[in-house]
Formats: structure tokens, sequence, C-alpha cells
């Protein structure tokens, strides 16, 4: 309890540093903010143009497919929120500053990942939790348990996403040459914007149970729409322990690879 | 020119350097293009045409994208804003040649090598998914096609040039970049052809320098477009490119006067 209460107030640290500095280029932030949700309204309004000429999607009506794209919304914020300083992690290695990281009485996983809390994205997320509400008054027949599961889900995506963000850490420790590892994962978990249901075979098996884009980004609406029977729940929380204990020991594993180059 | 010749031959050194992290920027075009590809392949199963364009039409237009962005998009010129921003301007401007030439010659390399890649990836696409492609096999509509890729090739820089040149001003070099990018992704047509939008949007769209970027080359490709459409539209965009070369020129002049050498 006495380490978990730690690790809270130096995350609290690291967040207020990264809110001062979010003041200190406030013309940045806010053209950053302004990007952020054009990109949002934009895709939104091909939606809603995509709807006029046809009522269904994949077998999905609007609702439902705007419940896809708000859910892949907050989970991505939510997930670009904590772990933005896996962004600039590379510079570190590259610079051998990390072994300032290593000296630290922190441990250098839980600082390479919550170094930086993106305040931009923490100011998105309330607009969509409130988007996914109104959503879901238009979608009948949802119920408390299927609610309950969707929240579970959207819980375990969290995990998933931390092990990819550990094990593109990973990847910076031992290959310095790896600069677009976060935003190829960016691109594939961008996949998961609408219901996988539209990629065709083999690409949807892949994307569901080798990049598990589908368990992330898909299964938590699927349950939520009681489209998602009961054993590929319990599949997608064994996955993401499985991932979450090998994403452990492959950062470990290039801890002991670490040459603290340019130090 | 031979020495922008060897610009161009020390950039092209410069990306077989870090090759693989090229390999992996090639990987994330790719993706893009399959995303919006299976977008677009839901929406036609059970339709024949949907927004006046048909399977074909419209698979082939996602396509080309990869190749379009290989020869529009791809620059160096974001590194012009550090440039300026850590003082090695200076390195430049007491060298005996044009930046502005230095920096085409830069984006060239970064075009060649992008449209290597953009050349084996397209009919890999297209072999392994199996679309319906469109040829287009009319000369008029092919010659237009690479003229006005040329246009869009000359109307990027300047834009992307203007970006940078922000820095002269500001450290907030990459907060424009990223709305521009923003912007580019919708509104030059990259997720979708913009004709498909409302009739009133669309005229308006048609006065931006974006539509020119993407759009218009790939809706002269895909043919089907009145003579009228690709001759005002290749008026508009070479007028964007007169009127952002003489903004670029007027901007630089008065960026040099402000110009300190910072950090240097």
């Amino acid at each position: 309890m006495t380490i978990l209460l730690k690790y809270f107030r130096v995350w609290w640290l690291m967040t207020s540093h990264s809110i001062q500095m979010f003041f200190v280029s406030r013309l940045g932030a806010l053209l950053f903010l302004s990007g952020k949700i054009m990109r949002f309204i934009f895709f939104f309004g091909f939606l809603l143009l995509l709807f006029t000429k046809t009522k269904t999607f994949a077998g999905y009506d609007l609702n439902q497919v705007l419940l896809f794209y708000f859910t892949f919304n907050l989970i991505d914020s939510a997930t670009q929120m904590l772990f933005r300083e896996v962004y600039r992690f590379r510079y570190y290695i590259v610079s051998g500053n990390f072994d300032m990281l290593l000296v630290k009485p922190v441990n250098p996983l839980f600082r390479s990942l919550f170094g930086w809390t993106d305040i931009l994205d923490l100011i998105t997320l309330g607009p969509f939790i409130l988007m996914i509400i109104f959503v879901l008054t238009k979608i009948p027949a949802i119920s408390f348990g299927h609610l309950f599961v969707y929240f579970a889900l959207i819980i375990n995506s969290m995990l998933l996403a931390t092990s990819f963000h550990i094990m593109v850490l990973s990847l910076a420790v031992m290959t310095t040459e790896i600069d677009h590892a976060i935003m190829i994962y960016r691109d594939v978990v961008g996949m998961g914007k609408l219901p996988i249901d539209i990629y065709k075979e083999p690409l949807r098996s892949l994307i569901t149970f080798v990049i598990p884009v589908g368990l992330m980004m898909t299964f938590p609406v699927k349950a939520l729409l009681g489209v998602l029977n009961f054993r590929l729940v319990l599949y997608t929380f064994i996955f993401t322990l499985t991932l979450l204990f090998l994403s452990i020991n492959f950062w470990n594993y290039s801890l002991k690879k670490y040459t603290s180059a340019s130090s | 020119m031979k020495k922008y010749l060897f610009v161009t031959k020390n950039s092209l050194a410069e990306y077989f350097t870090y090759r693989l992290n090229f390999v992996l920027w090639r990987v994330r075009v790719v993706i893009s293009v399959l995303i919006t590809f299976f977008l677009w392949q839901t929406i036609y199963s059970g339709r024949r045409e949907i927004f006046n364009y048909n399977q074909s039409q419209m698979m082939t237009y996602v396509i080309l994208l990869s190749f379009i962005s290989a020869v529009v998009m791809s620059t160096q010129t974001f590194r012009v804003a550090e440039e300026i921003n850590s003082g090695s301007l200076s390195n430049f401007l007491i060298r005996p040649l044009s930046y502005f030439r230095f920096n085409l010659s830069r984006d060239l390399a970064d075009k060649i090598i992008n449209i290597i890649f953009a050349t084996i990836e397209v009919p890999l696409i297209i072999l392994i998914f199996r679309p319906p492609f469109f040829w287009q096999t009319n000369p008029l509509n092919l010659i237009l096609f690479f003229f006005s890729l040329v246009l869009s090739t000359l109307l990027f820089f300047e834009i992307s040039m203007l970006l940078s040149l922000i820095g002269f001003w500001s450290r907030e070099v990459w907060a424009p970049r990223f709305i521009f990018f923003i912007l580019i992704a919708f509104l030059a047509g990259t997720y979708f052809p913009l004709d498909i939008v409302p009739a009133p949007l669309y005229s308006f769209l048609k006065l931006l320098p974006f539509t020119y970027l993407v759009f218009f080359p790939l809706r002269i490709y895909l043919g089907g477009v009145s003579v009228s459409f690709m001759a005002t539209g290749l008026a508009v965009s070479s007028s964007w490119i007169f009127v952002l070369y003489f903004i670029m020129r007027k901007v630089w002049r008065n960026g040099l006067k402000i110009y300190t050498a910072e950090g240097k």
C-alpha cells in the first residue's frame, strides 16, 4: 500500500510538471488540441455522410457505428494521455540519458511509461464519455450485464495498450534505430476506428487474435451490443494477461541488453 | 546544377543509413491505405455505385493514394524550421547555393526513394487483394495526370516551406504542421474523393489549394470529367503556385531580416 501511494505521488508530481509545461507553450498546445478536435470532427462528418447513402455498415446501424468510433477515441485518448512519455523515450536511449532514469529510486519502467501525462488528451476524455452516454441512450435493449462487461473490457483494453507500450519501450532499448514503432502501433490500432468486421479474412483474424486490435477496440462494443459470446470475453482476458506477462519479461530482457550508448 | 545533384545524392545516402526507419515509414503508409481500402470495400459490398463512383473507380482512387502521396507529400522541408531554430541555417546562407533549390534537391531524394517503394507496393496490393482496378488508357488524361502531379508537388513544397518559415518568428513549428496534416488528410481527399460532399461545400473546396494536392490528379486519372473541369483545375492550382511563390519569397526575406542565428 505504501509503495502504491509512493508511486501515485511520483505520478502526480510528473503530471503536475506536464501541466505546467502545457501553460508554458499555450499557443502550441491550443493548436494541437484544435488539430485533434478537427480530426475527430472530420471523420465523424464522413461517417454521417456515409450513412446518407446506406442504412447499415457491416451490419451495424449509424448509432452502433458511432459507438464503435467514440469508444475507439476514448481508449485511444486515455492511452495517449497516460503514455505520452513513450513517444519521447528514444531520445533517452540515443542520448544515453536513460542512465539517469536507471539510477533513480523509481522503477524505470514506471518512469518511462508514465513520465509525461498529456493534458490535451485528458481534456478530450470528458466529451468522449458524454458522447458515448448520448449514443447509448439511442440504442435499445442494452442490459446492465452488458454494460458491466463493456467497462471490464475497456479496462482490459487499457492493459493491452500498456503491454504494447512496454514492448515499444523494450524495442527502443534493444534497437536505437526504431523511430516509427510507436507510430506503427498507432496506425494498426487505428484500424479499430470502425468494427473489425469490415476487414476480410485472413486480415480480420490477424488483427483479432495476433495483433489484438479487435480485442482492444471492437470487442468492448460488441459485448455491449450483446453480440460477443462468453468464450471470446474469457479469451480476451487470458490473452491480455499473457501479453502483459510477456511484455514485462521482454522489458527485463531488453534492460540486460542496454549498452548506455552516447552516455 | 551539379552541386544540387550532390545534395540529392547525399540525402539518398542518409536514407540508406537509417534503412529500417524508412521501411517502417512505408509500412505506415501501406497500413493507412489498407484501412481506407477495406472501409470502401465494405461500403461497396452488394452495391455497384455509391456517390457516383463505381467500385473500380473508388478502389483505384484508394490504391493510387499511396503513389500520389509518395510523389507529392514526401518532403524534407520540415528540417528548415529546425535549421532556423537551431541557428544552423547560417551554414547554408554562407554557401554559394540557393536555399530553396537546396531544399528542392533534398526533397527530390525523398521523392525518388518513396516512389521506388510505392511502385513496388501498389502492384503488390493489387496482386494480393485483387481489387477491380481501373487502368486509364486515354493519353490526354495520362498526360494531364502527370502534369497535375508536377503542379501538386510544387504546391506542396511551397505550403510546407511556408509552414517551416514560421520558425523565424516562433519556436512553435510542429503544432501548425500537425494541423496542416490533419487538414490535408481530409481536405486533400486522402480519405474520400472530395466531390462526394454536398455541392456548396465542394464548390468552396475547389477554391482551396489542398484540393489540388491529391484529389485533382486522381480525378483526372479516373476520367469521366469535362475538359473545362481539368482546365479550371489546372488554372486554379497554377494560380496558387504563383501566389504562394511570391508569399514564400516575401516571408523568407522578412524572416532573414529578423534572423539572429540563435543557438549558434
